[in-house]
């Protein structure tokens, strides 16, 4: 399609019709979704486009949503919906239903707050609360780089070895209605990206079986063991799929974690979301100033590769993560991660720093303090809020 | 980078103007970056929107704070420090009438670029005049002074739907902007950096959201106009709203055009009137009523008064009686088309009007005046002519309908005791005889009984014949009487004494003559007419003796039906003259009512209706409803009076009353405000045109959802396919224009 202007929301729109175009050979595309800010705009597009075959509706609440993508999926048709905040919470039961029924579907979420009380704008805590309900999950910083999420989110979830949904997160706002330059690409490439999906559990009218039923605890367990496995494959199948990426649509997006200048750094950053591209300014100034900085971008939080994020951290003796999210009595979600990844890491002084909850701006500034305050430690400490207080 | 902030208010297109200057340096082959600050803010609240241009990927995200170039979208929001962490070399671009150089000495030290947008995109039909929307325009001004060609601007508007008005009037600002310092010299950009690019995603920039959420409202809004309590109040029938409502926009002529289609007295309802309409005006639970009776009085000073055309070959009508029930109803149904004759008994026309209201409260010039504009529809006024039981069955032989309105005739009087010989009068008859000069009450004291207009009138003008002293004897309090207030206010000034709560019982003679007994009284529980009922006291002072050269007894009247076949009952329904076959109508004061004139022109318009319909056989109704239909009242309970400010009420000029007392003079000069100021129509402008859409647009302005539009001249105009029915319009329009109805 070409460079446009157009906002994350606009995009994401875009490229997830394109995906459900994709399967019109096959069985096709299906979902629903209901309103609700910043993610309105994704479902007013795809409602309103003209699917070649499929459709997609307007759903009487988002747990109804998901229960429309569910049952497109289980049909056999590419599903997709997107939700925010509280809507995503409401829809809370049939997304673990999803996650458990093993369908690969893909829903973009634009990050907010989750209230009361009621605030509209970025914080991780909605999609994250989801962290346990069997999704992959990707966290995008850019407006290019979510649409080639979406493209890339597909092809992982509806690959046979994994078989699970996908969650997209961008912030809302900063990215769902802010107006940038992005590549769009064309049908035809996405045609080529992503196969027909070819669903095993695919439900058969002339061939009927029990499906979702009561299980036993061994059986549950095994469940739970083949969901493990399946995330376990994910690792493989999103290097597949990058370079699968690179091939067809000649760029090369980062997987699970980027590791930017991390080779011979003493400090490494830790960011997802747009806060990456904050960290990676900071990152820039203090290596033109000599300082051996180096930043991980975290895009894949489920399943989260722990290996995959020590090899990225490298050496570094200091790491401090950045976390727009938080679990009250836990602190930021992404340094839990990064803190049970480095446990056999007893020379690093990790620091987890709270920042920007609720939508708050993160500037430059605010890195950069964070960066000073984790050169000036002598041990690892508990999660902060930072700037320690808010203006 | 450059970075540019956008001040403008909630939902008027800052935000897409903040995508359009991007879509014009993204056409020229610039990164781009445009977004808003979204939140809970309202409609019309001061918001920003930001705009980054680059020539390398931009990865910030956050807020502007410290801006290149600063947008003002509208003058309002123009404030030095706005400015204060902007860069010195960059452009404010503002919104305005003002001139580049005018605003600069607000800002100093700043490069000020104005252009008048608003004017511009009113003319392009962007928005409405009270709200315009401005982005599109701005566009131009903002590529003008930024330096960037206009074919960028048209290539970023098409590429998102902006067509007609939004290019023309793009081009317009592009063209008229003003600045101080050659433009397009703060900045520069290198092109292009990036291959052509294909445009804007979505070409619906700034269009409405495709969820149609009027399906989630369980209510909507209508705009409906309520009929409006001063309207509903004048017995007359006028639309006193619409009046005062051309009055304000100082159209006299349209004013007075809309008060001679119900009545033909404006001149003397603007002097004599009680004016129900004032007493129900919504402004006196703001301040003070609206003194729409000098208004009325102005409209009839100052409007072109219509030529007249007589008559054409309707069926004829008599009419007995030229008061103003008569000359009402001779008026309209001339104007209707029926030769009409009117035959008084008097040797001048104008019934109580020229012979019960002294000159100082409506000079005969007035009266005069009037009455020939009515003559000059072909109503022939036949002088001197008693119309007895035997005449008036000869008129029903010799016209096609005969209205009688010969009013009160019969004067209540009074039993009184002692001897009354040559003291007691009528003060109806005083009234007649002072038009005439009347009698010399010099050294003499005078005692009224009543407290109507009457009586105040007879105590004022025995006051200018030279009388000592004047008492006016009244059984309620001055509270209750039902004369003009500020007659008797005036009457006060003038130097009249008020007896409250005595009732006159008789006379007894004295050292200095006669002496008026009156039983004092006081107030007990409300009568039937819901006015306090005076009762009599018992006790030491239950008497009070007044001195009494004359008494003149103004206690009302009643009707003389002795005209009427016998047994016919005043009522408005016609009465059929036995052997004759003709109708005979009628009306005014003969069939009671409130005794006002504005009710007796009232009760003539409604007869002339009733005539010219039962003269066409029901083939021309014509409707007799007021001007408003069977809509709902604009009581004070449905208007929204927090959201108008006091305002005083124009003085009224008034002769000294030192020097009324001695003349017949007009005692109320009107509205005639100072040199240079028309109290007239800054008196009709305090009307609230309760229950009207004067479109102010303050509905349109707390729209949260963007969905009310109005065009000029037109009520609002609701999009249900996106109204959520949340009621905000109701709750701020402030004349109860628009209310909601369940789904």
């Amino acid at each position: 399609m070409g460079t446009v202007l157009a906002t994350g929301n606009q995009a994401a729109g875009q490229v997830l019709a394109m995906a459900g175009e994709a399967n019109r050979s096959a069985r096709g595309c299906g979902g629903g979704a209901y309103p609700i800010t910043p993610q309105t705009e994704i479902a007013e597009y795809l409602t309103g486009h003209q699917f070649a075959k499929g459709s997609f509706v307007t759903a009487e609440s988002e747990h109804s949503a998901m229960a429309v993508c569910i049952g497109a999926s289980v049909m056999g048709a590419r599903s997709f919906t997107a939700s925010s905040s509280n809507g995503l919470l409401y829809m809370t039961e049939n997304v673990f239903a999803a996650g458990y029924c093993r369908l690969p579907l893909v829903m973009v979420v634009c990050n907010r707050t989750i209230g009361p009380p009621w605030n509209i704008w970025v914080d991780q805590g909605d999609s994250l609360a989801m962290r346990d309900s069997a999704w992959l999950q990707f966290y995008c910083e850019s407006h290019q780089d979510l649409v080639d999420t979406i493209l890339l989110s597909f092809r992982v979830a509806e690959d046979e070895r994994v078989l699970l949904p996908a969650m997209v997160a961008q912030d809302g706002f900063l990215i769902s209605h802010t107006a940038m330059r992005v590549d769009i690409p064309e049908q035809g490439e996405v045609d080529r990206y992503l196969p027909a999906l070819r669903l095993p559990q695919r439900l058969r009218p002339d061939h009927p079986v029990l499906y979702g039923s009561i299980t036993l605890p061994r059986e549950t367990e095994n469940h739970r063991r083949d969901l493990e496995a399946a995330m376990a494959q994910v690792p493989i199948v999103l290097a597949e799929a990058i370079d699968e990426f690179e091939s067809v649509f000649g760029r090369r997006p980062h997987g699970a974690f980027s590791a930017e200048q991390t080779a011979d750094a003493d400090a490494v950053l830790v960011a997802s979301s747009t806060m990456s591209r904050t960290a990676r300014r900071v990152v820039e100034r203090r290596r033109a100033r000599g300082e051996k900085i180096g930043l991980v971008g975290a895009k894949l939080f489920r399943p989260f590769l722990r290996p995959e994020l020590v090899g990225a951290i490298g050496s570094a003796k200091r790491v401090a993560v950045l976390d727009r999210n938080l679990s009250p009595g836990s602190g930021g979600i992404f340094w839990n991660e990064v803190a049970v990844s480095l446990r056999q890491r007893a020379d690093v002084v990790l620091q987890g720093y709270l920042m920007g909850l609720g939508g708050g701006d993160v500037t430059d500034g605010h890195v950069e303090a964070a960066l000073d305050d984790l050169l000036g430690l002598a041990e690892s400490g508990e999660p902060v809020f930072f700037p320690a207080r808010v203006a | 980078m450059i970075e540019l902030v956008i001040h403008g208010r909630g939902g008027r297109g800052g935000v897409t103007l903040a995508k359009l200057i991007a879509g014009a340096y993204f056409g020229l082959g610039q990164h781009a970056q445009a977004f808003g600050v979204y939140g809970a803010e309202r409609t019309g609240a001061p918001v920003q929107a930001f705009v980054r241009i680059d020539d390398c990927e931009i990865t910030v995200h956050n807020a502007i704070t410290a801006p290149d170039h600063l947008i003002i979208l509208e003058p309002s929001l123009v404030a030095p420090e706005l400015a204060a962490t902007m860069s010195p070399e960059g452009w404010i671009i503002v919104n305005t009438p003002q001139s580049a150089r005018d605003l600069a000495k607000f800002l100093p030290g700043r490069n000020v670029a104005t252009v008048d947008a608003n004017a511009i995109a009113v003319a392009k039909h962007l928005g409405s005049a009270a709200l315009p929307i401005v982005n599109t325009t701005m566009l131009g001004a903002i590529a003008r002074v930024l330096g960037i060609e206009f074919a960028a601007v048209e290539a970023a508007l098409t590429g998102a739907g902006f067509v007609g008005g939004n290019l023309v009037a793009a081009q317009e600002a592009y063209a008229r902007v003003i600045t101080e310092t050659e433009p397009g010299t703060a900045v520069t950009i290198r092109l292009p950096v990036l291959p052509p690019p294909v445009g804007f995603l979505d070409a619906r920039v700034g269009s409405m959201p495709t969820t149609r959420t009027g399906a989630w409202a369980s209510r909507r809004p209508h705009a409906h106009e309520l009929r409006p309590l001063c309207s509903e109040g004048c017995p007359a029938g006028n639309d006193v709203r619409g009046f005062l409502q051309a009055a304000s926009a100082g159209d006299y002529d349209r004013a007075l055009a809309i008060i001679l289609d119900t009545s033909p007295f404006p001149g003397t309802c603007g002097r004599v009137c009680p004016a129900p309409c004032m007493s129900a005006c919504n402004r006196k639970e703001l301040d003070d009523a609206v003194d729409v009776r000098d208004i009325e009085r102005a409209v009839a000073d100052r409007g072109l008064w219509p030529a007249a055309s007589a008559a054409d070959g309707r069926p004829s009508v008599a009419i007995v009686g030229s008061g103003p029930a008569g000359l009402s109803a001779a008026y309209h149904l001339a104007r209707l088309g029926h030769p009409v004759t009117v035959f008084e008994a008097g040797d001048e026309a104008g019934g109580v009007l020229r012979t019960g209201i002294p000159e100082y409260r409506l000079p005969r010039s007035v009266l005069d005046s009037e009455i020939e504009f009515i003559t000059a529809h072909g109503v022939d006024i036949r002088l001197g002519r008693i119309i007895d039981r035997a005449a008036l069955e000869d008129l029903s032989r010799d016209y096609a309908a005969v209205f009688v309105a010969t009013g009160l005739q019969e004067r209540r009087s009074l039993e009184l005791h002692g001897d009354s010989s040559g003291i007691v009068g009528q003060s109806l008859e005083f009234l007649a005889a002072a038009r005439d000069g009347g009698p010399d009450l010099t050294g003499q004291t005078i005692a009224v009984v009543g407290g109507g207009n009457t009586a105040i009138d007879a105590a004022r003008t025995a006051l200018r014949l030279g009388a000592d002293e004047v008492r006016v004897a009244y059984r309620r309090t001055r509270a209750e009487m039902p004369a003009i207030a500020e007659e008797i206010e005036e009457a006060a000034e003038e130097g009249v004494l008020f007896e409250e709560l005595l009732s006159p019982v008789g006379f007894v003679s004295g050292d200095g003559g006669p002496r008026l007994v009156c039983r004092r009284m006081r107030l007990a529980g409300p009568d039937e007419s819901g006015r306090p009922r005076p009762v009599p006291t018992n006790g030491g002072d239950a008497v009070r003796e007044l001195r009494c050269d004359r008494l003149l007894l103004a206690l009302g009247q009643g009707s003389d039906l002795s005209i009427l076949p016998d047994g016919a009952a005043a009522g408005p329904l016609p009465v059929t003259l036995g052997d004759t076959g003709g109708s005979v109508f009628l009306g005014g004061d003969l069939v009671g009512g409130e005794g006002t004139v504005t009710a007796a022109i009232g009760s003539g318009r409604r007869a002339a209706l009733a005539i010219h319909e039962a003269l066409a056989e029901g083939s021309d109704p014509v409707s007799a409803d007021g001007a408003h239909g069977d809509a709902a009242l604009a009581g004070a309970e449905v208007m929204h009076l927090h959201s108008f400010s006091p305002v005083s009420r124009e003085a009224v000029s008034l002769l000294p009353a030192e020097a009324r007392r001695t003349t017949f003079a007009e005692v109320r000069q009107g509205l005639t405000g100072a040199p240079g100021h028309d109290a007239a129509q800054a008196e009709a402008g305090r009307c609230l045109a309760c229950g009207m859409c004067t479109g102010c647009d303050t509905c349109v302005v707390y729209c949260p959802e963007g969905v009310l539009h109005r065009a000029d001249g037109q009520p609002p105009d609701f999009d249900y396919e996106y109204c959520k029915g949340c009621g905000l319009c109701v709750a701020e329009c402030p004349r109860g224009v628009v209310f909601t109805e369940a789904i």
